[in-house]
Formats: C-alpha cells, structure tokens, sequence
C-alpha cells in the first residue's frame, strides 16, 4: 500500500526501517508537491468503504472522549476534574494528530510539536523509543503554550514498529516557577517560569522511573497535584494505546495505517469546505492590544531593563482564499519581551482550533488537517515566535486571548457579509482576573491555588443576541466557574460574595455578556501570599460595528481589615459585589485602619496576605455589537432590574429615559428615549468631522512623535521587524519616505533589543527546531 | 368475553403528557395495559379512564378489581413539565448576603446542559433557562460557615426577619433556605428555618419552609440551591396531586397508600419528605424491571440497554445493584439526588441520516424525527431519511404492522429517499447505504455499551444484556455481537418492560449525607477507630431519617432491612466511589480496615490497579443508608414448555431480508402466538404491534417458560 508503508531499508521504527524522521520528511515533501496531506489526491479508504471508515473514525474517537472521561476522576486538582482541564490526543508515526477527545484541544498541536522535536532530534537513536517508553514534555521553546501544561506522550508499537503515539496533557497547579500558581508573574525569563522537561524519557515498560519521581516532586510545590496529574496522564495514554492495539488486531494494521494519514487529509478538506460555505474570499484586518504594567510598585522583578511598561501590539489579516484555504497573517506584531507573555509559534498553530472550534468548525472532526489546510505567517522574533531562548510563557494567554479574540471579530464581519448573523460574535473576553497565590493553607499543608473562576467569562455579542453572561472562556466553550465550596475546599479564601459584574460587558444594539466577581476573605492559612493577573490600563478587546469594548480591569485588595472585630461586634461588612467601583463602597465596611489598594494595576506580584485580608476576583465582560442606540428598551429595563446595568450608563450611553416604579423596578420610557436618542445623534453630528480632515492632524502628531512613550515604543518594535507594516504604515498616513520611529531614541530600555544579541533555540549545539509557520 | 379468574394485584401508572398508560398484573403474572388521553388539570380522571381501558381486556371492572389490588406505584412527568414551562410555585429563596445572584447565574454549565456534542462546542447556540426564583425573590442574610463547619461569621437573627417579611410580603407561597456549607453544620440553616417559622405564624401565613440542610446535606450549593428550590416549587404541587389520586384510588376501594417511582431507583411514599426525587423516573423503569427479573432468576450482573425514536439508553446492574449517580443533571438543571446512572446517546430508531456537507462522511443524528418515523410515512412531513427508513428498506419492519398497522408505511418512499440522499452520493447500491447506516449505527452503540462496561472495569463476559424499548429488538443482535455478553434476553414484553418495571420497584429510602473523614496512610489505631465511629454516626442519623419515613407510611422499625453505604477516596482527590458497606456497623479500627479494603478493590477495577494510590491515605466523604420494606411485586409470567418447533399460526409467511450483502427470505412469526420452548433460527422477524425482533442469520433465538427470549450467536 501506497506511499506510507513503502520505504525500506533503513534502520529505523518505522516500516522498512524507515526512520521516523525520514519518514515525516517525505510525508511533508508528498504534501507540500500536491498541496494535499501525505499526498492523498483522493481519500481511497473513505471512497472505497465509506461505513467502514465512519467506524473506525467513532471507534477511534469515542475511545479518546472515554479515556479522558475516565482518567479525568483520578485526579486531585479542582482545574482538571471540575474544570476539564486535560485533552487525550491520538497521533500518526509522523506526529500529526488523528483524532482528539474533548478539553483543551489547544494540546493537539503542543504534544504534536514534542513528538515532531523527537522525530527531528533523532530520539529513536538517543535515548531510544521502545514499547512501554513515557515521555514527558512541558518545554514552551518546542511548542508548549505554557509550563504548566505537563504532556505524557506513549509510543504505540504493532509487531516492532512505530505505528502511532497517543498523549495526554493536564493543567497543573503549581510548576515550581517563582512563584506559586503555575501561570506565575514576575520572573521575565525563562529561566524563571518554573520546571520544564525536554521530551524527557521519565518511563519504561509502563513504569515511571523513580529519579524521575524524586526530582520532578521536589521542583514543584504542590505535590499531590502533581502526582495525581500525571497518573491521570498515563492512565489515560494507556487506555487509549490498548484501544489502539485492539483495533489494529481487529481492523488489521494496513487500515491503521491508511486511515490515520488520510484522516488527516480529511480534516483539512473538511475545512476547506466550512470556509468555502461560510465566509467570503477576501481580506479582513483587525489588531489587538494590551497593556504590559511594569513600572508598578507592585510589580517586584528580578531585572531593572524589564521594569517598564509596555504595549502588546497584534495586528492581524485574516485572507481567505477562492479555493477555501486561508492564510492568518500577523506581519507587524510587536517583538517578545522581558515578561511571561511570549508565546511560541505551536501555541498559535495549535491554539487557534481551540477558538475556531466555537464557530467555524464545531465538530468533532477537527485533526492536524486543519493546520495544513491554513497557511500562518508569523514573523520571527514577534512575541508569537520569539527568536530568543531566554524568553519567559508562563502566562503566554495574556495576549493570545486578545490576538485571537480580533480574528473572531474579523470572520464575523466576514459572517455577516455572507448573511450568516447568529455566528456573529464580536470578540471575546479578556479572561482574566487569575487569582494565584500560595504558602501553607487551611490544612497546614505547603500548597498552591490558581482559581479557574476565569473559565466563565461574559461572551461577545451577536448581531441577533445579547452576549452569554459568566459562561465561558475563549479556550473552553465549555468553561464553568465551579461551586463556591469547591473552591473553599481548595483554598484557604472564603467568599464573602459571588456577584453578576454590573457593566462589565460591552453596551451595544446587543450587549456583551457580563462577567462576574467574586470577593474572598483569607482564612486559616497559614503563611499565604497571592497576586493579580489581567488586563487593567487598556481594555483588550473590541466592540463590533458600533459595540463598546467590555470595561477593563482593575483590582482591590484590603489588608488590616479589621474584620475580626467588626465580625464579633456585628458591625456592617463587606458582602458581594463591588457594583459601582465608581462610588466604592466595600470601604465604609472595614476598620479605621484598613490598607485598600484600588487601582487600575491588574497585575501584581505575590504579595502577602494575612487571615481577614480581602482579594476581589473580577473575571471579566465580553464586548458588544451595534449601536447601543439601537438597544430595545425593554432590554435595557431588564438589564437595570437585573443588575447588569448602572443607571447613569443606561442614560448616558443609550440615551434611556428611565425611572423607578413603586416597587422599585425600573421603567424605560420608550417614547421619550426616542426623542433623547434623536438628540443625541443630532450632538454625533455636531461633533461630528470629516475623515480626511482628522487624519490631516493626525499625521502632523505622527510626524512629530507625538504620542505616549509606551506607544511609540510599540509601534518602534513592530517597525523593527517588519520593513513591509513600516511601509504600510507611511503609506497610510502618507508619511514621508524617510519617516522613522525606532527603539534606541526613546529612552527605554533596549536589552534584548538588538538582533545580534539575541540567541535562538536552533543555535544550541545538536538541536533542530521544528518550524511550522512561515516566519 | 370470559371473566377474569385471577385477582388484579398490582397496578403500574405512567402518567405521559399525552396519553396514561396502566399495568395490571394480575397473581399469575398476567398483564394488561390500558391507555387514555392525559387530563393535566386533574390526572386521576385520566388514570381511571386508563384503568376501565385495561380491566376491560379482562371482562372486568374498576370497582371490582379495585379492592383486592395490594399496590400501585405512579410515575409521570408532570412535575418535569412544571419545571421545564416554569409554572412551580412562587417561591421565596435565602442565601448568603452577597450570593444572592449566585442562584440565578446558576453554574455555566447550565447553558450547555443537554446539548449534544457539536452544540457543546459551537459557543453561539449556547443559552440560559429562566431562573427558578427571581431575583427580586432572593435574600441574603449575612453568615458564614466554613468547610469544615466552623463558624465564620455568626447569623444575624435580625436579617432572617426582614427577609422572610418582605418575602412574604411580596405573596411567596414558600420559602427556601440554602447557606453555604450548611451539609456540614445545619445550625444557621435551621435557625433561619426556625425564624422564618415565625415570622410565618406572625404574619398568619401557612407556606412550605425548607431547609436544605434537612433534604439535601450534600456537598455542592449550586446542586443543593436548585435540588432545595425544586421541593417547593414543584414537588409540593405534585404531592397535591398525588394526593388527590391516592384519595380516588380509596373512592374505589384500594387499601393502601400510592407510591411514586423516585430517581435512586425505588419507590416512595407520596407523603415522603423528598419528593422532588420523583422528577425523573420514566426512563429508569426498565433498569428496575431487569433488576427485579435478575434478582428472580438469578442474573446478578445485567446490562440494560433501552433504544427508543430519539435515544439509546444504558445502565449497569452490578452484584444486583444499579451504580447511583450522586449529582446528576434533569432539565438542564444540576442537582444533588442520588439518580440511577444511566448514559444515554442521542441514537434511536428515529435518528435522521445525512451526508455531512463538509466532510461527505454518513453522520447519525444527533436530531431525531421522534414520533415522526421517517420518510416512509407519507404524512410525516419529513424528507431527510432516518434510521427507521433503512429498516424498511432492509426488510427489517413490517409497513404495514407499524404500532400495530396505525401508521402504514411507504417503503418505496424509502427506498428512493435513501437513494437520492445517501446511496448516490456514496457511489453505493441502495441496500447497501441503507445496510451501512444500520451497521454503523449497531457499532456505535456497540461501542458505548462496551465501553460503559469496561469504563466500571468489568467484561462483557460477566454481564447478560437485557435489550428492550420499542426499537431495541431490532438491534439488539448488532450491538451486541461479538461482545461476549454472557446471555442477551429480549423480554417478550419489551415495549412495556418500563411499565412493569415501576411496578417492581422496591418501596426504598436512601438518605445522603456529606461527611469529611480523612486519615493518613500510616494513621494508627485509635484514629481509625474513631473514623469508624464518625461514619457510623452519620449512618446513625441517616436510619432515624429512613425509620421516620416508612413510619409516616405506616411501617415499624422492625419491617425495615438497613443497606448502609459509603463514598470513598483517597485523600486529595475530588472524585470518590460509591460502595455497599461490607459491614452493617463501624466502631473499630478493623471495621475501618475492611471499609478500605472494600473502597481498594473496587478503584482498581474501575481504574486500573495503577492508578491506585494508597499512599495520600483515604478520606470518607459520604454516607448513605437505604432501608426496604417488603411490598407485592408483579409475579413473572411461567408457562409451560411447548417444544421446540413453533405453532404453524404463529408463522406469518416470509419477507425480503437484506444484510451483509445479500437478500434472504426470512421467516416472519407473530410474537404473541409463539409459545415457550420454540426455537428459531436466523434468518427470522418476530413482530408484534409495538416491538419487531431480528433475528439475522448466524443467530437463533429461544423463549423460556417466562416469555424471555434468548438470544445466541451460532
């Protein structure tokens, strides 16, 4: 049978003695001549025995979903039993994935590029593949999103040769970085970000090896976590490989070995054909921001060059083109910096079906095809494909969540031109707050929490439809904020409230749905410390056509609260939501000599907190769409009585007229809003100016460098690695040729800066990276 | 006619949104159904329409079956219509101040409940119910407790007060309590039921007052919040209305109190406190009758399998036991009732089949025409072809004996659909789409039956598989061929194995209750000894609550047998297991030790021994006691043997049948008229008006002296 199994000769695992690294190169040489995976013009096995196919497509799948449905109960860690944080994937010999089981599927392309980094790496000759081999992978320079994504990758064998390899991936809670959490701020290097483990051989014939056990349980902190995590892991991996097996005894090896590369071939057909019925060849561009504060003093580094503050630039084009392949373009994304928020180029390749999974393709038929049906041009040395080993991920989603929220909003203009207005969705939240945090909590135990509350986020609005309030995350549709006692079990924080967050979501026609919040009270720890993470200058996402952005954050945290005294006298407290941040109010109900911090600061480093202290975890809104002018006043009344809505915002932005009833619900009324709303577009068109006119002044401010310091040090970055966005950006704004803006003039500072003193992965000695974007 | 012998002892009710079905089993085993059209407004006319409907079959009436019956056992799904319309009581709810959205934004998975797969996925289609309560029906008053039940914050008697004035000031016809950790330590939680007591009796109001700490002290608020809320909002109303049927059913002369199938799959008193347990019970009804006809003939490990229009239903009978799911979701709500586990995939006979329009690959369901059948029936409406269709095709149904010859069908209707629509766009002859969509389908379900036995760590070999429902005959030999099952038994009656399976439910109680016991590994004896002694506390607590029950329904202690159990896990984790007790008592250090042991044993088989992990030590985080009194079940019909060759009128002739590629001439027989002991063999069809059994070639059935036929693959 065709060009899979026919290459002898050589010594190596697969057939023939291939080896499996030239194996993979003429799989990729077969694809790249014919633009079809492996070559496959024609999809033999599915023509020739469409049912059988079907069956073993399901046998296959369901086999993945189950495994994780079972494995998933061993866990100890709240984030992978309640909040589904594992993903089962099962691959090909040359590491593409076949099929994936439910979860995170950002993990299909992560474990993918660790299998890729052995298949490259010649791990067949050193130290080795056999039968009964574990592998654990969380290194972020080869692929991995963050480290606390641990991977356990198993070979599968049929009589001596490699014919697959199945992984299994969880969140952990703590890695051992700087600070408890595992998605932890602070460190701004690598070298900081926690434990990480190259593809490490960690087991043999189904065993783990017991060095491994020592030195991987010492270099984090939460150890039963950690060991549960990874029993889940392998459990899982080898009720997959046994199914693997029985298939292949039943099914017989040459329909393995045909339907695990055509499937891949399949995938990315089916995506092609999604594209073809949904959107509109052409171009759509979008950008994204957020803000990096470092120059806080809360904000505690090691290095003085990372202490700045700094914006995160993701321009982006989403091309599609007449034959249904498409090409995501982030040419003029700002440079990687010194903080956690870098990410590598799979955490892009891979992560993006995470999303596109909610709206373009929502099957369960999503494989590595998808990759090859997509070109993705990110330019090397951008904080999605740094060009630098040092780099630090630890919280690479920072920015990923708001780079991928623009593509929604791209395709969804891209929907709408085609008609399709129920998949419109106008971005997504900035899921964030993460309260992290760690020390000895309520039992006497050294332990580490990182709330996923932030898997439940208000959700974009639609064109027909308000926005999903507290419901999901950008990479989990199927997000869920847990039981309160739950959490409490966990942490060593009571809730003194769990709350709707009023105007968190976008005003629009429809608005975005709202977040939520939730204010904790430190009790019976021990030592305990925590931090913030999220967006708090800048808001991250964007409305559509007309939509407002979802607010941004912020934080408060309360120490000497006095709240024992004030518990024991039955004095009043802070209880619920902090609904008007405005006119706050938490702090009429502590004692005299309470110490708030309530700023815009969404980040902070770990800090400690003593028992009573208070930490509000706000978990953000999604954006709108339309002119909230627009706004039927019975939603607007609904979102007042419901809490969603404060009332001068339901004047100001959509020019309501609004009163209280009796009972005190409240009433828009609907003729005089009309008659406001008229007014209020009479003021648009006072203020109202033509285009060219505010551009003219527009230009003259960019030919004076007249900006803030973090803007032009953003636009500085992406002008430095990209001649082309430089370009297009002096022809917009009609700059002259020898317009610049470059880094070393701004007064910030630029270590890491220059290209010569920067040193890749690929530069080390024996290591051959694997590249799978044009970069 | 010639009058009915046997007295009538049993009565099985399904009350349906449409029709009410009754089963009457009389002392030899013998069983009639009756139906009539549901009358919502009061369902006991419905019941005795039903009931005259039945009796009728056997020459006999109402009023003269009535007084020698010995039970009844109801099951409906009013109280799921009240729920899912949003038409319970108006109900008044007390939470913690600060959490009084927290009902409302309900959990975020509530927004995807019920949805299949692709939905799940495709975030756009997700959305939230109605909340059961209002908003401007919630109050919060201020209090904490901790998890491990220590006060945080002492209850402010004051604010109880207020809220439960301007509650029931605003015209609630009941209030709810839930407080943070309340499972844990009831004493605020009953102090704002006691307050709110009250301020009832002050303002001369009479409203239902529940505490969740008194129904429902099970770990997790957001299950506990909504399972609370439903005992008011819609199980109060539904105990009106048994009630009211229990009284018509004495108008006729019955004897004895009406008992309500309930979700842990035994029945209960209408008087029970926990009534919201009777939301869900219709699906469950096939699980308890394989149980019941295990436990007569001795099959102590079953798989139930249950194919209707819309869904495949499965369950596991363990060692004579269902597996009991302890926070399930109904109606898109999560709750915390102990529910029969079962798993049920969106397959049924119903299913629509279409080409994926991105793929070209053959794709079932997930959507079903329900009662619509398919294309084959001219005044369905529908034009995509369903699993229904291909059967026609095949020769499997009979289009002139649908339900009995109600709705006739159009196989070449069929046929030309599934040309059109499957067979040439997959470049195959139309018999053999028709025959893939069956196979695919039949390996589906074959692998989800599979997998649920093996995902509890057991083989099919182990189990015997009972198939019914009104599709299952039809599948039953390709989703369970090859597996092993120890035997495969279609009753003869499978299209009202549910009916009668309400009607052989045990009258039982089970209590739940959280508890936190954790030992480390090397803990010495005085400590598990004390371990001991906390679960038998809580199993102490749970039998007086069990005892009260069946003394309300009029039962002494003594009639009770106890069943104590508990739930397990090594320390850390956040998933126990459930297991029987092997013990009826603990105090010991040694009775600690066989707890353990029992909880060892079964982890490694459901996960596999590696997987265990002994060393984090063990922890205790639930108790459970069920009690059963003994009622009259229906008796299992036994006929004599009649040989092995059918009765040539049970032969109906012979009809075109298609599978693995060829035609063949199967024989058709009635399925009534066949008698015990008759042996057939493949290729043959069993019809009778409700169900068709396939028997294809390669396999022969035989039905036993108790109307059971088994099958066989030669």
């Amino acid at each position: 049978m065709s060009a899979v199994m026919d290459m002898g000769g050589r010594d190596g695992l697969t057939w023939g003695g291939a080896s499996l690294k030239s194996h993979r190169d003429e799989v990729l040489a077969r694809t790249r001549e014919t633009g079809h995976y492996n070559g496959f013009t024609s999809l033999a096995l599915k023509e020739r025995e469409p049912i059988r196919y079907e069956k073993i497509f399901s046998r296959l799948r369901g086999g993945v979903v189950d495994a994780r449905e079972t494995a998933k109960r061993i866990a100890a860690s709240p984030i992978v039993e309640q909040e589904g944080e594992l993903c089962f994937t099962l691959y090909n010999a040359a590491g593409d994935c076949v099929v994936t089981s439910t979860g995170i599927i950002i993990h299909v392309g992560t474990m993918g590029a660790a299998i890729k980094y052995m298949i490259e790496n010649d791990w067949e000759g050193n130290p080795g593949i056999e039968p009964g081999d574990i592998f654990t992978n969380n290194d972020c320079s080869i692929g991995n999103v963050h480290p606390c994504d641990i991977a356990s990758i198993v070979p599968i064998f049929h009589e001596g040769v490699l014919v697959g390899w199945v992984g299994g991936v969880t969140h952990v809670i703590d890695t051992g970085s700087v600070a408890p959490g595992s998605m932890s701020t602070g460190q701004v290097q690598r070298f900081g970000d926690g434990y990480q483990v190259t593809c490490r051989k960690t087991g043999t014939n189904d065993r783990l090896h017991k060095d491994w056990l020592h030195e991987s349980q010492r270099s984090v902190r939460a150890t039963s976590f950690w060991v549960l995590d990874e029993r889940t892991r392998v459990a899982g991996c080898h009720m997959i490989r046994d199914m693997v097996e029985e298939l292949i005894r039943e099914e017989g090896i040459d329909a393995w070995e045909e339907f695990a590369y055509e499937v891949v071939e399949d995938g990315r057909r089916g995506l092609q054909n999604r594209i073809k019925s949904l959107t509109i060849p052409g171009r759509t561009r979008q950008v994204a921001f957020v803000d990096v504060p470092y120059e806080h003093e809360d904000v505690h580094l090691p290095s003085m060059f990372a202490k700045t503050n700094s914006i995160m630039h993701a321009p982006s084009t989403v091309e599609i083109h007449k034959d249904g392949t498409w090409t995501l373009d982030f040419d003029g994304a700002s440079r990687w910096g010194w903080h956690t928020f870098n990410a590598n180029q799979v955490a892009f390749t891979s992560g993006i079906w995470v999303m596109m999974t909610q709206t373009l393709v929502p099957t369960e038929r999503v494989n590595d095809g998808a990759y090859y049906g997509t070109t993705f041009r990110l330019p090397k040395g951008t904080w999605m494909n740094p060009d630098d080993r040092r780099t630090g991920h630890s919280y690479a989603w920072h920015f990923l969540v708001s780079g991928w929220s623009a593509l929604w909003r791209g395709l969804s203009r891209n929907y709408f031109g085609r008609g399709y207005l129920e998949e419109v969705n106008a971005g997504n939240a900035n899921t964030s707050n993460w309260l992290q945090g760690g020390g000895f909590n309520q039992d006497g135990e050294l332990h580490a929490v990182n709330s996923f509350e932030s898997a439940a986020e208000g959700t974009g609005a639609c064109a027909v439809k308000d926005g999903l309030d507290h419901a999901a995350a950008i990479w989990n549709p199927e997000g869920d904020m847990g039981d309160m006692e739950i959490w409490e079990l966990a942490e060593p924080l009571v809730y003194l409230g769990r709350s709707i967050k009023t105007n968190s979501g976008g005003y629009g026609k429809y608005r975005g749905g709202c977040g939520f919040e939730t204010l904790r009270m430190v009790h019976n720890a021990g030592d305990w410390t925590m931090y913030f993470m999220g967006n708090g200058y800048m808001v991250s996402d964007w409305g559509l056509m007309g939509g407002y952005p979802a607010a941004t954050g912020y934080r408060f945290e309360a120490h000497d609260t006095g709240l024992r005294e004030r518990i024991d006298k039955g004095l009043s407290l802070p209880l619920g939501g902090d609904t008007d941040p405005d006119h706050p109010d938490y702090e009429n109900h502590l004692g005299p000599n309470a110490r708030v911090k309530r700023d815009q600061q969404g980040m902070t480093t770990e800090d400690c907190f003593e028992n009573t202290d208070l930490y509000l975890n706000y978990l953000r809104g999604g954006p709108g769409f339309g002119d909230p002018l627009e706004r039927a006043p019975a939603g607007i009344e609904a979102d007042l009585n419901g809490g969603y809505l404060l009332p001068r915002y339901a004047e100001k932005v959509y020019g309501a007229v609004i009163h209280q009833d009796g009972d005190g619900q409240w009433r828009v009324d609907a003729e005089a809003t009309q008659r406001r709303r008229e007014e209020i577009r009479q003021e648009r068109i006072a203020r109202a100016r033509p285009t060219r006119e505010w551009m003219r002044e527009e230009r003259e401010r960019i030919i004076a460098h007249d900006a803030s310091t973090q803007v032009r040090q953003m636009f500085a970055c992406s002008f430095g690695l990209s001649e082309r966005f430089l370009e297009e950006f002096r022809a917009f704004w009609e700059l002259p040729e020898d317009w610049k803006l470059v880094e070393e003039d701004l007064g910030v500072p630029t270590y890491g800066a220059r290209p010569e003193h920067r040193m890749d992965l690929g530069e080390l000695p024996d290591v051959r990276k694997v590249i799978l974007v044009e970069e | 006619m010639e009058a009915h012998t046997e007295a009538v002892e049993v009565l099985g009710i399904d009350a349906g949104g449409t029709m009410t079905d009754t089963f009457f089993v009389d002392a030899a085993g013998d069983f009639v159904v009756g139906k009539a059209q549901s009358s919502p407004d009061d369902e006991s006319v419905a019941l005795l329409n039903s009931a005259e409907d039945a009796l009728a079959l056997w020459g006999t009436t109402v009023e003269q079956a009535f007084p020698d019956m010995v039970t009844a056992v109801y099951s409906g799904t009013a109280m799921l219509n009240r729920v899912v319309s949003r038409k319970g009581l108006e109900v008044g709810l007390i939470v913690n101040r600060g959490m009084e959205d927290v009902p409302r934004m309900g959990r975020a998975i509530q927004s995807y409940l019920g949805y299949a797969y692709e939905d799940r996925l495709h975030l756009n289609t997700h959305r939230y119910d109605e909340p059961l309560v209002p908003r401007r029906h919630t109050r919060g008053v201020t209090e904490r407790i901790d998890s491990k039940g220590d006060v945080v914050i002492p209850l402010r008697d004051e604010e109880v007060r207020e809220a439960a004035r301007e509650l029931l000031g605003d015209g609630v016809h009941g209030l709810v309590i839930c407080l943070m950790h309340s499972y844990k330590n009831p004493v605020h939680e009953r102090r704002v039921r006691d307050l709110c007591t009250e301020v009832a009796r002050e303002m001369g109001r009479d409203v239902t007052i529940v505490a969740s700490a008194d129904y429902y002290p099970v770990r997790k608020e957001s299950h506990r919040i909504n399972t609370t809320v439903l005992e008011a909002y819609a199980a109060e109303p539904s105990r009106k209305t048994l009630h009211r049927i229990s009284d018509r059913l004495r108008d006729h002369g019955t004897h004895f109190d009406l008992r309500v199938m309930a979700s842990h799959g035994g029945t209960i008193g209408w008087k029970a406190k926990e009534l919201a347990r009777t939301l869900v019970s219709g699906p469950i009804g096939g699980v308890i009758g394989a149980k019941y006809l295990g436990d007569q003939l001795g099959y102590k490990n079953i798989a139930c399998s249950d194919i209707g229009g819309t869904s495949f239903d499965m369950a596991l009978i363990t060692g004579g036991d269902f597996t009991i799911k302890q926070d399930p979701d109904m109606a898109r709500l999560v709750l915390s009732l102990p529910l029969v586990a079962m798993d049920t995939v969106g397959a049924g006979a119903g299913s629509f089949v279409r080409l994926d329009p991105y793929t070209g690959g053959l794709k079932l369901g997930p959507d079903s025409a329900g009662y619509r059948v398919g294309v084959c029936w001219p005044d369905s409406g529908l034009e995509t072809v369903t699993v229904s269709d291909c059967h026609l095709v095949l020769g499997y149904l009979n289009p002139d004996n649908f339900l009995g010859g109600v709705v006739k069908l159009d196989r070449e209707r069929a046929y030309q659909a599934v040309r059109e629509q499957l067979a040439d766009p997959l470049n195959l002859p139309v018999e053999e789409a028709a025959s893939g969509v069956i196979e695919l389908l039949d390996f589906e379900l074959r692998q989800y039956l599979r997998s649920m036995v093996s995902a509890k760590g057991y083989n099919p070999q182990d189990f015997v598989c009972f198939s019914y429902g009104g599709a299952g005959p039809v599948h039953t030999y390709g989703y369970t061929e090859d597996l092993g099952f120890e035997d495969i038994i279609v009753p003869a009656f499978a299209a009202g194995f549910s009916a009668f399976g309400c009607a052989a439910a045990e009258f039982e109680y089970r209590y739940d209750m959280s508890q936190d016991i954790s030992l480390a590994p090397d803990a010495g004896e005085a400590e598990r000894r004390s371990a001991a002694e906390t679960l038998q506390k809580g199993w102490s607590e749970l039998t007086e609550k069990v005892i009260e029950e069946f003394r309300i329904n009029g039962f002494s202690p003594s009639d009770v047998q106890l069943k104590p159990g508990y739930r397990m896990q090594y320390r850390g984790q956040l998933n126990d297991l459930e297991i029987d007790s092997p013990i009826p008592k603990a105090g010991s250090a040694d009775d600690w030790d066989q707890l353990v042991d029992a909880f060892n044993e079964q982890y490694g088989r459901v996960y596999a021994n590696s997987a265990r992990s002994p060393e984090l030590g063990y922890s205790v985080t639930g108790a459970i006691m069920r009690g059963v009194v003994d009622t009259t079940k229906p008796k299992i019909p036994v006929e004599p043997e009649a040989g092995e060759a059918p009765p040539a009128e049970a032969h109906l002739g012979t009809r075109r049948f298609f599978r693995r590629g060829r035609w063949y001439d199967a024989d058709l027989y009635q399925m009534e008229t066949l008698q015990a002991g008759n042996r057939l063999r493949g290729p043959v069809v069993i019809e009778s008006p409700a169900t068709t059994f396939v028997v294809p070639d390669g396999f022969e059935t035989h039905l036993d002296k108790h109307r059971l036929f088994h099958l066989r693959q030669l």
